[in-house]
């Protein structure tokens, strides 16, 4: 210990001597009056602080028999509840194969005890296999049929071009003009397109607080009795669903394929005047786009980059990525738009990049509803500091445009997975009683771009970087046993922890352009002179289409009446046409490589009932291991070979046939049934507060009577926290 | 103390030289501009910034959870219990940048305080000269009336009169004068006594002006709290001489600010001002309170 008191003997001389005069200064008479402007604020604010927050808690236990009073009054009631505390950790595409093998091996000893101590299943599946639809079956207790949610993309009926299938963000077209200012008379409307309610939603009914943390679809947020921050469908601040930026020096007249937007630097060689741009500004004639200017200096010798953003300096060093930093796009006097972006100069040589993320909204000051109640994401902004918030986090696009590395990708999934472990034991250091939900990305996004690694002779083997990452996904299997393990640490007595992904993770070696099939048997034509190489399946001719694919595992009969220019008739035309599909698709074999790509297709009026069903994929293709729609495919380009090699970083998938890919269910209770599908969490967690599963659920409640493990009995509604076993 | 007293004498002499003509508002808008500018500058160097805005973060999400977990006694206490905490650590995180600010500004504000604080005597006004003696001034060669009442003469400049012999307050060896400003200036006044003459300025040529109320002794502490005079002689038979100053208003647009509970009027719109520039500046020096 002597160098620590020797290091800090200096750094505390000043202060003796600086507070004997200090005493002595405050001794005369006009520093008794005058405490300086930095003080004045510290005391001003710290007593004002005090009094609002003393004022706050008064009036809240003030109110507080009122309330109750009018629970009472008004609440609904429920039967005797089994649980105090539903905990639901959700691992996006955790894998039951590698679960189990890691399992085995004992590189997961958390779930491993959680599952002797309770159970472990594999756990079935939505048709198709897939985040959104899956997470809302999850969520609702019912199938896609009534949720609504079929895909990631639905499309225009009219005009066929593909439209987000979970949210519909409005426009404003009442304003009041000032010269060259308009102000907006409106607030755009945001609309959230899953249906039915989720199981939250109904807790709240009955007084009992939900937290819902990043769960998939939940854009615009939920209104009930808890808090809510959505996820999936959150865009950014240019409106997409991740756009990130390359300012680079290179000349290329190639644009980014996948959400990215590339800036050429001009100038130099040293220095470069440009700017961020930002969102269109509404407020203004013309909607031109909002700029921060930025400059970037350059110095080679010392290796790095001075960049100044909206009078903020960052020095970077080559691929190092920064913190979050944060932009405020002026629209308007008072007005702001606020994002953040993480920063990474990507090569520093003869020619300069500087990659920025995708613009996320701030949390801190959204400018989209993105939580419930509103200020819930300012809050965690202040709790946990700011956190991405764009649906699609992790830069997948990026590092599949070979923007971004490997090691970077990693360093982005695990950042913001240390921002959603951080958010969510802050929930559940809150929660007294109710249920708590997190989803944890991760898993999904690394399995998806680090797949390669895991399999030799994967076709994007090519793109491996070196063999650090080999373990990658291993490494994320073993992080979110580490997560479970923190969780189990803090169960209480009465507390129902579910550990579950949506579906599990497969390969995707080769990719499949169905509407390439479609056209080569005569199902979908080309417009004149047109050889189909156009995006979102503009070269087609829809007067003598019958089906065309859309999204990742659907294919639509043009129907007439329903779509645009359809020209199947429904009934018994459709139902042949669609007997005929699956005849002809089931088992399609890629002959190059002497495999099965297509699984199975399904017609969705077998697997789907409600009243939603007509906003259905006509078909569900459910590729087999290794296979999926092929990137041509999926953004409507209809030229090309039916099979090809998938070389990019994307290199493992999910949309595949559903029944290859369960997910994984884990829970600290033994339950009653077998076969567990995700449709049964819903019911569940009613079942676990004592209120009945409303009828149109599909899900069956996973406990029959109360589990004997939790408790032996009822747990106590109110009172005083149970202590941990 | 004294060289640095005339040293900053100067540097304010200098400083407010351009204001003296000036409405009192115009001078104390400049200085607190300069004082907020330094206290930020001061207070970037030698803050915990990031400790500050981290204690500032806990506090907004206690405030938010008392709102969000308005059902919850027990959550709305722990909130409410870490508030306090927060803003223990905030105010420990102020502590030290004000040990290097206060300092400086308070030497400065000394040096204010007798730019602005008193007003210049009128015409017709009067005021009251005292001048207390120094403990064993008995035996200091300072003769004395038969009713031990020490000698003492005024030296009045033409536009004072004395309107009362000395009045003598043995308990508190004060003499005491009366006087009237007939004719406002930059006036001496000197008061001889045991062979020397001592002086105490009374300044009312201009609105802004170097006027103190008291010409301190050699004491450390006097010479701090009065800066605006040099000190009288250490070995003199005079330990302070004083005279009574009008508190002086600031008229700003729409409002006439007068002194308050003790507080000069200067020193309430330099420290709206002060914290106002502050609060506006912040942003531009990174600064975050």
């Amino acid at each position: 210990m002597p160098f620590v008191s020797s290091t800090e003997t200096p750094r505390r001389e000043w202060r003796l001597p600086l507070l004997g005069l200090l005493l002595a200064l405050a001794a005369a008479t006009p520093a008794e009056a005058y405490v300086g402007p930095g003080a004045g604020i510290a005391l001003l604010s710290s007593v004002g602080v005090l009094l609002v927050t003393l004022l706050l808690a008064f009036l809240s236990i003030l109110a507080w028999p009122f309330r109750a009073l009018w629970r009472l009054l008004t609440g609904k009631k429920t039967a005797a509840p089994w649980a105090r505390r539903f905990i639901s950790v959700g691992l996006d595409g955790q894998d039951p194969r590698l679960t189990e093998r890691l399992m085995a091996e004992g590189k997961l000893p958390n779930l491993k005890k959680l599952a002797e101590q309770g159970c472990y299943h594999r756990i079935r599946t939505t048709y198709p296999s897939m985040t959104p639809v899956a997470w809302s079956s999850y969520s609702t207790g019912v199938n896609p049929g009534k949720h609504n949610i079929f895909d990631f993309l639905d499309r225009d009926r009219k005009t066929y071009l593909p439209v987000l299938s979970s949210a519909e963000i409005g426009n404003v077209d009442r304003f009041l003009r000032l010269g060259r200012w308009k102000i907006p008379l409106a607030k755009p409307e945001i609309r959230l397109l899953r249906k039915s309610r989720p199981f939250w939603s109904i807790l709240g009914d009955y007084r009992i607080w939900s937290t819902v943390l990043r769960m998939p679809i939940t854009f615009p947020p939920d209104r009930f009795y808890g808090a809510e921050l959505s996820a999936m469908s959150v865009p950014d601040l240019l409106g997409s669903q991740g756009t990130f930026l390359l300012f680079t020096t290179r000349r290329s007249d190639a644009k980014f394929k996948e959400g990215g937007q590339r800036v050429e630097l001009a100038g130099g060689p040293d220095r470069f005047e440009t700017s961020l741009r930002g969102p269109e500004n509404i407020f203004r004639v013309g909607d031109p786009p909002l700029e921060i200017p930025m400059t970037i200096e350059l110095d080679r010798a010392a290796g790095r980059a001075r960049v100044r953003i909206d009078g903020e300096e960052h020095l970077l060093e080559p691929r190092q990525l920064t913190g979050w930093v944060a932009l405020e796009f002026k629209a308007a006097p008072t007005v702001k738009v606020r994002g953040i972006t993480r920063m990474m100069v990507t090569e520093l040589g003869e020619h300069f990049s500087l990659y920025l993320s995708p613009i996320n909204l701030d949390p801190e000051s959204p400018a989209m509803p993105i939580s419930h109640p509103s200020y819930y994401s300012t809050y965690m902004a202040k709790k946990v500091g700011p956190y991405s918030t764009l649906g699609l986090a992790e830069d997948t696009w990026a590092l599949n445009e070979k923007v971004t590395d490997d090691a970077t990708f990693l360093r982005q999934s695990y950042d913001i997975d240390a921002e959603r472990q951080e958010m969510f034991f802050a929930a559940l250091e809150k929660l007294d009683r109710g249920s708590l939900v997190c989803v944890f990305d991760g898993t999904d996004r690394i399995q998806h771009m680090f797949w390669r690694y895991l399999e030799e002779g994967h076709p994007a083997g090519a793109g491996r970087e070196s063999t650090a990452h080999r373990d990658a996904i291993e490494q994320v299997y073993r992080h979110n046993d580490a997560l479970v393990g923190k969780v189990m640490a803090k169960l209480r007595r009465e507390d129902v922890l579910v550990v579950v992904s949506d579906h599990g993770f497969t390969s995707f070696r080769r990719g499949v352009n169905l509407n390439a099939w479609l056209l080569a048997n005569g199902y979908l034509a080309l417009k004149p002179g047109c050889d189909g190489s156009n995006e979102w399946l503009r070269d087609v001719d829809w007067s003598r289409t019958r089906a065309y694919a859309q999204g990742l595992t659907g294919i639509f009969l043009n129907l007439a009446g329903r779509e645009g220019e359809g020209i199947v008739q429904p009934g018994a035309e459709a139902q042949a046409l669609r007997k005929e599909l699956i005849g002809k698709l089931s088992g399609l074999r890629d002959e190059e490589r002497r495999e099965v790509g297509i699984h199975q297709v399904y017609d969705a009026h077998q697997v789907y009932d409600g009243p939603y069903l007509v906003n259905a994929p006509d078909l569900i293709v459910g590729y087999n291991h290794g296979y999926r729609v092929s990137w041509d495919c999926a953004t409507g380009v209809v030229a090309g070979p039916l099979f090809e090699d998938n070389v990019k970083a994307w290199s493992g998938d999910h949309c595949v046939d559903p029944n290859l890919v369960p997910g994984v269910f884990f829970c600290n209770h033994a339950i009653d049934k077998q076969d567990p599908s995700l449709l049964d969490i819903a019911p569940t967690v009613l079942r676990l507060f004592g209120i009945e599963a409303p009828a149109h659920m599909d899900g069956k409640p996973l406990f029959e009577k109360p589990p004997a493990t939790l408790n032996a009995g009822p747990a106590r509604a109110g009172g005083r926290e149970s202590r941990a076993a | 103390m004294s060289l640095l007293n005339a040293a900053l004498r100067r540097l304010f002499d200098l400083l407010l030289y351009p204001f003296q003509s000036l409405p009192a508002a115009v001078g104390l808008t400049v200085v607190s501009l300069l004082a907020a500018i330094g206290m930020l500058w001061a207070f970037k160097k030698t803050s915990n910034q990031a400790g500050i805005e981290a204690a500032k973060r806990r506090i907004y999400a206690g405030v938010f959870e008392i709102r969000l977990f308005n059902d919850s006694f027990r959550q709305i206490w722990r909130a409410q219990a870490a508030i306090l905490r927060a803003n223990l650590t905030y105010l420990r995180h102020q502590l030290k940048p004000m040990l290097f600010i206060l300092p400086p500004l308070v030497l400065a504000v000394a040096q204010l305080q007798f730019q602005y604080a008193y007003a210049p005597p009128a015409a017709g006004s009067r005021t009251v000269l005292e001048a207390t003696l120094a403990p064993g001034w008995e035996s200091g060669g300072v003769e004395t009336s038969p009713s031990g009442k020490p000698r003492a003469e005024l030296v009045l400049p033409a536009g004072l009169v004395a309107e009362t012999p000395a009045l003598w307050i043995p308990s508190e060896r004060t003499l005491t004068w009366r006087l009237r400003v007939e004719q406002p200036g930059d006036q001496t006044i000197a008061v001889r006594i045991g062979g020397r003459l001592y002086e105490k300025s009374l300044d009312g040529a201009r609105p802004l002006e170097r006027r103190s109320p008291v010409r301190p002794g050699r004491s450390w502490l006097d010479q701090l709290v009065y800066p605006a005079e040099p000190p009288l002689p250490a070995d003199g038979a005079l330990e302070r001489v004083s005279v009574d100053l009008a508190p002086a208003e600031v008229a700003l647009p729409g409002w006439t600010v007068r002194e308050m509970v003790g507080v000069p009027a200067w020193m309430t719109v330099f420290f709206l001002l002060s914290i106002l520039f502050a609060f506006a500046l912040r942003k531009r020096f990174g600064v975050t309170f």
